[in-house]
């Protein structure tokens, strides 16, 4: 589901992972969605990279607005079964209808308080984001949960980031359409044009046409030439028997016949030329006798003059040749108009050509420096200007910093411009573009570019929607050069390029920059880490990894893991760990072997590596532990060594002890028969500190061996009654001493129980003596009953002590399982005991996988209560 | 009366179960070590014997298994005496062969009615 709300904006190592796990997401996305190559791979990569996150969004699709019928057209979506390809929700149907409306994201937390809600498709909250192209709202990017409330900022920032980025990718998408379709539309007519001509060279075209023409109306020569509107001249470009070669000849209008014609649009025939007045002294030298000459036009449009000459003084022009020129004239005039169309088309599809190349190649490139300047390279090339730079804008010191740089007299690489500094702080500032026709007289020119030889300057900001990412400036240095409305078009062609490319690397950066700073903490780690693809093979490790085991890295590249660091006899477990791994963490101990083959204990970590959601590899950790092993093996040995001395001691102890316990109660009978009863209770003072130090021993000796963990369990089966009729045998004679009532009550069948019969039995005696020894003249009951394990999945059997003795406050009750704790030092001498046997009871129910409870009051008595699983698992002895 | 078999290396715990057994009426024989203790068992008449389990030379478990294979004590009711409860032990006492067992100490009321339970469930 979506994140619930904004999450407080302390920077914890929680948030501060969540919110770089986001932005890499975020990253991932935007990457694809920019890198998609059409309209509809954009659609693709939006909804499948916001599906692929795992950011919890149950659907996602795009819907276009088709402006015709004002319906909405799904274009791909995801996370829905069944959704209908080209799906259409009528105008006035479903919530996303708002988005396209007024443009702005939309959040219903619960979809079923929505009347216009399209309730067939099961969802609780539907976010909806409009997606805009140049100023105007294409469609909408529609996300829902099933949940109702599922969306919190979070969402809301990520998916607008989704939808602002597919918006920059569809418009560069739709003009890039846009422009290839005019490439082809111009190659065709390049293509049609060179069919209709035949001939491309103009100049040879003409030629023919001339030469044609003299033969079929039997002049003498000619020549044609064409109007150069820009130079307002005409240039002759074909000449055939005038009495010298005038081709490269210029005329003004006005000058000559070929001028006069062309400033007068009207055919001009002239009986003698000598004669004439308006003759050209660039012709003064040719041997003519008349001359006919018309205007080359296109419509009333003048594209070039033809003149015919007869050198013979007997032949005349007359109305017949007028007509035979006329058929000739139109000839000419296409072949120039063509020409002139088609120099037109081929420039302008080399401009096309060079934009598609720079999409092509900035496609895949994500350094931003060369991005930028071959970006720079190409406007500089298109534009026909001397240089230019960019630059792009610093928002931590709201600066522009100059990034690439070409022919502007110096490398400005490096220069820091503030907004409204020189050109392109003043675009910077402003956000719209700047002509400046001379830069030396230009008043906001800045400091920093005095020294360039510059003489005119186009500048423009980059900007993605209108949010400024830095600027780019073309110059020309060639004062006869003039920057227009043209060449502001040809940048603005590449202004957006610049612009998505610095967006681009800035979140590339980001993630780079984010990349390195966990790189750091991986190479720097005294851990070792070695990560694995999906064979197992190694693809990297860090230096505590090297250090470890005495590989470099480029050793180990490539590698099998568990064939480089194992022996024949750790192989086989080490891919045990492995394959566990690539699934679930993993953490165990285990001996490893180094380059040298000398043996290193390590403890291994093993965790599975997941990218978009899917395994791709796993990562193991190494803690070398040769010396905490060490450690322990001698902290064992030392406990082994107490231990043994405890329970050699012990024995040693019991030996005597027994010789005092036994011959106190033997000389207690005898002194009877000697007539000495007098000496009897202090015998029996003997026999009882005897027996207590006895109990004494006996307990420390089990406390050691349980925390050793030597003390053994024999898990037998056997009948719960007998057992508890052997106890409350036992323990008759403490109660009676007290004055006490001593009660059994077994619940129902209690049948037989399998576990260890002698600490079963020790358990209730323990309790069954502490509960006689704290309560006088009172109630002590003995509870027994069979239950089910609250997991169902087996049966425990309940044994309750409760007296109705002293009691004790929660503050005795806190410590009355650790050893030694007797509420008091005063409760051993008014009671006795060790204060070991209820430390001893709760081991020995841990040891059965059992439990001991206590609950009581002071004044008001105990209960303890022992839940023991009818089963315990364990080693099975054979039955008594 | 019934005739016992003590076999115990400690003297002082020979002693004194001795003496509190003779009190009670028993008659009693003792040896001091596993191999003594089987050829008194396998030559004598008795009705019962204490077998202590830690003895030298043969341990009370080895001596248990030789009188169970000697016909004349296959069925001769013996009473296992180990130190203090270890588990392990009584199992161990009953597999070789023995008919109880009891710990030490003796406590002695409790031994007395493990004797008198067999001698009359062997009678």
């Amino acid at each position: 589901m979506g994140t619930k709300g904004r999450r407080p904006a302390r920077a914890t190592p929680e948030r501060r992972d969540h919110a770089a796990r986001r932005q890499a997401a975020l990253l991932r996305l935007t990457t694809a969605i920019a890198a998609a190559a059409d309209e509809r791979a954009v659609y693709g990569s939006m909804v499948t990279g916001l599906h692929d996150e795992a950011l919890g969004f149950n659907f996602i699709g795009v819907f276009l607005h088709d402006p015709a019928t004002g319906d909405r057209v799904l274009q791909a979506s995801r996370g829905w079964k069944d959704v209908p390809a080209n799906w259409r929700v009528k105008r006035g149907e479903g919530i996303s209808e708002q988005a396209i409306q007024d443009g702005r994201l939309h959040y219903t937390a619960d979809v079923t308080r929505e009347s216009r809600y399209l309730p067939s498709l099961n969802s609780g909250s539907e976010v909806d984001v409009p997606l805009r192209v140049d100023g105007e709202t294409i469609g909408v990017l529609v996300v829902e949960s099933s949940e109702p409330r599922a969306f919190g900022e979070e969402d809301f920032e990520i998916l607008t980031a989704a939808a602002n980025q597919a918006s920059i990718a569809i418009g560069r998408a739709r003009l890039f359409d846009t422009e290839r379709r005019r490439a082809g539309e111009q190659q065709a007519l390049l293509d049609t044009m060179r069919d209709l001509a035949g001939e491309l060279e103009l100049a040879r075209v003409l030629q023919a046409v001339l030469e044609r023409a003299v033969t079929l109306l039997g002049v003498t020569g000619g020549e044609v030439a064409i109007y150069d509107e820009e130079r307002r001249e005409l240039a002759v470009v074909a000449s055939k028997n005038i009495g010298k070669d005038s081709t490269g000849t210029r005329i003004r209008p006005g000058e000559g016949a070929m001028g006069t014609v062309a400033e007068s649009l009207e055919p001009l025939i002239i009986p003698s030329y000598h004669e004439w007045l308006g003759q050209s002294p660039q012709y003064a030298d040719v041997m003519v006798h008349s001359v006919m000459a018309a205007p080359l036009l296109i419509g009333r449009r003048l594209v070039g003059a033809i003149a015919t000459v007869h050198s013979d003084p007997a032949r005349l022009f007359g109305g017949e040749d007028l007509r035979l020129l006329n058929l000739f004239a139109p000839q000419a005039a296409i072949a120039i108009e063509n020409a002139r169309l088609f120099d037109a088309e081929r420039q302008r599809a080399e401009e096309q050509q060079a934009l598609l190349d720079t999409m092509r190649d900035l496609a895949g490139e994500l350094e931003l420096s060369r991005v930028l300047q071959a970006v720079l390279e190409r406007a500089v090339t298109l534009l026909g200007v001397t240089g230019g730079e960019v630059a792009i804008y610093d928002e931590d010191r709201q600066e522009l910093e100059v990034v690439a740089s070409e022919k502007i007299g110096k490398d400005s690489t490096g220069t820091r411009i503030r907004p409204g500094e020189g050109a392109m702080g003043t675009v910077a500032k402003t956000l719209e573009p700047l002509i400046i026709p001379s830069y030396h007289e230009w008043l906001g020119q800045s400091p920093q570019y005095a020294d360039v030889m510059v003489h005119s300057v186009m500048a423009a900001p980059l900007l993605i929607g209108r949010r400024l990412v830095g600027a780019i400036a073309t110059v020309h240095s060639d004062p006869a050069r003039m920057f227009g409305g043209e060449d502001l078009r040809l940048l603005n062609l590449f202004a957006p390029q610049a612009a998505i490319a610095i967006e681009n690397a800035r979140l590339f950066t980001d993630s780079q920059r984010q990349r390195e700073y966990f790189e750091a903490l991986v190479s720097n780690s005294p851990v070792a880490i070695v990560s694995l693809d999906r064979e197992y093979k190694i693809l990297t490790c860090n230096p505590a990894f090297e250090t470890l085991f005495g590989y470099s890295r480029q050793e180990v590249v490539g590698q099998d893991l568990d064939a480089l660091i194992t022996t024949e006899a750790t192989r086989e477990e080490a891919k045990g760990y492995t394959e566990r791994a690539i699934r679930q963490p993993i953490h165990g101990f285990a001996r490893r072997r180094r380059k040298d083959g000398s043996p290193v204990d390590v403890e291994v970590l093993g965790v599975p590596v997941l990218a978009e959601g899917s395994r791709v590899g796993l990562m193991a950790l190494y803690h070398d532990i040769t010396e905490l092993l060490q450690a322990r093996r001698e902290a064992e040995a030392a406990s082994q060594a107490k231990s043994q001395f405890l329970a050699s001691m012990s024995h040693e102890l019991r030996t005597p002890l027994n010789a005092i316990i036994g011959y106190s109660e033997m000389l207690q009978e005898e002194v009877g028969d000697l007539g000495q009863e007098a000496l009897v209770p202090d015998l029996r003072k003997i026999h009882a500190a005897g027996r207590h130090l006895l109990s004494l021993i006996n307990n420390v000796l089990d406390l050691s061996k349980i925390e050793a963990g030597k003390m053994d369990v024999y898990a037998e089966t056997f009948e719960v009654n007998p057992m508890l009729e052997d106890v409350v045998a036992t323990v008759r004679p403490l109660a009676d001493r007290n004055a006490n009532k001593l009660v059994v009550r077994a619940e129902g069948v209690l049948g037989s129980m399998h576990a260890d019969l002698t600490k079963v039995r020790q358990i209730l005696l323990n309790l069954l003596s502490n509960a006689c020894k704290f309560t006088e003249r009172g109630t002590v009951v003995l509870g027994a009953l069979r239950e089910p394990t609250p997991d169902g999945g087996g049966e425990s059997m309940v044994f309750r002590v409760a007296d109705t003795g002293i009691g004790m406050t929660p503050e005795q009750m806190e410590r009355l399982f650790e050893a030694f704790a007797q509420a008091e030092a005063s409760t051993t001498s008014t009671y006795g005991g060790t204060g070991l046997g209820l430390a001893i009871t709760r081991r020995f129910c841990h040891l059965m996988g059992g439990d001991v409870q206590v609950e009581s009051a002071a004044g008001r008595g105990s209960t303890f209560t022992v839940r023991l699983p009818v089963r315990m698992d364990g080693p099975v002895a054979t039955a008594a | 009366m019934p005739k016992i078999l003590l076999v115990e290396d400690n003297e002082m715990n020979r002693d004194m179960l001795s003496r509190r057994l003779m009190r009670r009426g028993y008659e009693v024989e003792m040896a001091t070590d596993g191999l003594e203790g089987v050829t008194m068992a396998v030559a004598g008449t008795y009705d019962l014997v204490l077998m202590d389990m830690s003895l030298p030379g043969i341990d009370g478990w080895e001596a248990t298994r030789r009188l169970r294979q000697a016909p004349e004590t296959t069925t001769l009711p013996i009473i296992a005496l180990t130190a203090h409860a270890m588990a392990g032990d009584r199992e161990r006492a009953l597999e070789a062969g023995c008919s109880d067992y009891d710990t030490k100490p003796v406590e002695f009321d409790r031994l007395l009615g493990k004797i008198t339970a067999l001698l009359s469930g062997g009678a």
